[in-house]
C-alpha cells in the first residue's frame, strides 16, 4: 500500500524551492527566483504556502537600505522532504 | 516554472536532483583571496631567498607585506559576504578554520621570535666558552613549522568543498614540510614559495575562472 505523496510538495515550483533549500543553510529570494526561473509573484505565493505549513522560515530584513527576503528550511520541512523522497522511491521501485 | 503543475514520480525525482545540483553549483568562491595570499607568500619567500643568496638586506622585513595584505583580505571578505545570495552549512566552519589559522600563524611568529632571542644568547655563550660556533641553526627549522600550518586549512577546505586542487595543495605543503626539515634555508624558502603557489595561487586562479564562468552563465540565463 503506497502512502499518498505530500500534496504541498508534489507541485513543481514548491518542490523546486524545497530541493534548493534542503542543500543550503539559507538562501535569498533572488537566488530562488534565478534558479527556478519563476516569476516573483508566483514564487511569493508558493513560498507563503510553504511557510504556512511550517516547512520553511521566511526572514524579512533590510540590506543596504533594500528589502531582503531570506528563506530557510525548518526541521518540519526537512522531515516532510525526506518522507516525500522516501515515498517517491517506493513508487518508483514498485513500478 | 508553473506553480501548480502536477508531476509524475519520475519528473519529481529529476527536478529534485536538478535543483540540488544547482544549489551545489552556486557555491563559488571568487578565488581572489587565495590568489592574493598565494602571491604574497610566494613573493615574500622569493625576496627573502634573494636576500640570502645575494647577501643584501632590504630596509624593512619583507614579511611585513603579510600584515598589509590583511586589510584587503578583510575588505574582500566583507564584500563577498554581502554579495553572497546563499549560505552553505560549511561556510561558518571554514571561516573559523581560516581565522584560527591566522591566529596560529601569529602565535607561531611570536614563539619563534622568543626562541630566536633565547637561542641567540645561548649560542653566544657557547661560542665564548668553546671558542667555536654551534652547528645547529634554528632558522633551518622555521619553514617546516609554517608549511605544516599552511597545509591544514588548505587540506580541510579542499576536502570540505570537494575542490581537488586545494586538497592536493594542502598535501603538497605537508610533503614540503617533511623535505624542508632536511634542507638548507635557501631550499626551504623555495619550497615555501612553491607551496604558496600550488596550495593557494593556482587553486585561486582556477576558482576565479570557474566563478567568472558561473557569473556569465547566470547573466545569460537572466537575459
Amino acid at each position: 500500500m503506497f502512502k499518498d505523496l505530500d500534496p504541498i510538495l508534489h507541485s513543481q515550483l514548491r518542490l523546486a524551492v524545497m530541493s534548493l533549500l534542503i542543500s543550503v543553510k539559507e538562501a535569498e529570494f533572488t537566488f530562488l527566483k534565478e534558479n527556478t526561473n519563476a516569476t516573483a509573484g508566483n514564487l511569493s505565493v508558493q513560498i507563503q504556502k510553504l511557510k504556512e505549513v511550517g516547512y520553511i522560515e521566511v526572514i524579512k530584513q533590510f540590506k543596504d537600505n533594500y528589502p531582503q527576503t531570506i528563506c530557510k528550511i525548518t526541521s518540519i520541512g526537512i522531515k516532510a522532504f525526506e518522507e516525500y523522497v522516501k515515498n517517491l522511491q517506493a513508487y518508483l521501485t514498485q513500478k | 516554472m508553473e506553480q501548480e503543475k502536477k508531476l509524475t514520480e519520475q519528473e519529481s525525482l529529476h527536478l529534485i536532483t536538478m535543483m540540488i545540483n544547482k544549489a551545489k553549483e552556486s557555491y563559488h568562491d571568487t578565488g581572489i583571496g587565495a590568489i592574493m595570499w598565494g602571491a604574497v607568500i610566494a613573493i615574500c619567500s622569493l625576496v627573502r631567498l634573494s636576500e640570502v643568496q645575494f647577501e643584501y638586506k632590504l630596509p624593512f622585513d619583507i614579511y611585513l607585506l603579510t600584515l598589509v595584505a590583511i586589510i584587503p583580505q578583510i575588505l574582500l571578505s566583507i564584500r563577498e559576504k554581502k554579495e553572497r545570495k546563499v549560505k552553505s552549512y560549511d561556510d561558518p566552519y571554514l571561516d573559523y578554520i581560516w581565522l584560527g589559522f591566522g591566529i596560529c600563524i601569529f602565535l607561531l611568529i611570536n614563539i619563534i621570535n622568543n626562541v630566536f632571542g633565547e637561542w641567540g644568547s645561548w649560542a653566544n655563550e657557547y661560542k665564548n666558552i668553546t671558542g667555536r660556533s654551534t652547528s645547529f641553526r634554528f632558522s633551518e627549522y622555521v619553514a617546516p613549522l609554517f608549511l605544516m600550518l599552511y597545509g591544514l586549512p588548505t587540506f580541510i577546505t579542499g576536502a570540505a568543498c570537494k575542490f581537488k586542487p586545494m586538497l592536493w595543495g594542502g598535501i603538497f605543503c605537508w610533503i614540503c614540510c617533511i623535505v624542508a626539515v632536511y634542507t638548507s634555508i635557501k631550499i626551504d624558502l623555495l619550497l615555501t614559495a612553491a607551496s604558496a603557489i600550488l596550495a593557494w595561487l593556482v587553486p585561486g586562479v582556477i576558482m576565479e575562472k570557474e566563478y567568472r564562468l558561473y557569473k556569465k552563465e547566470q547573466a545569460h540565463l537572466n537575459v
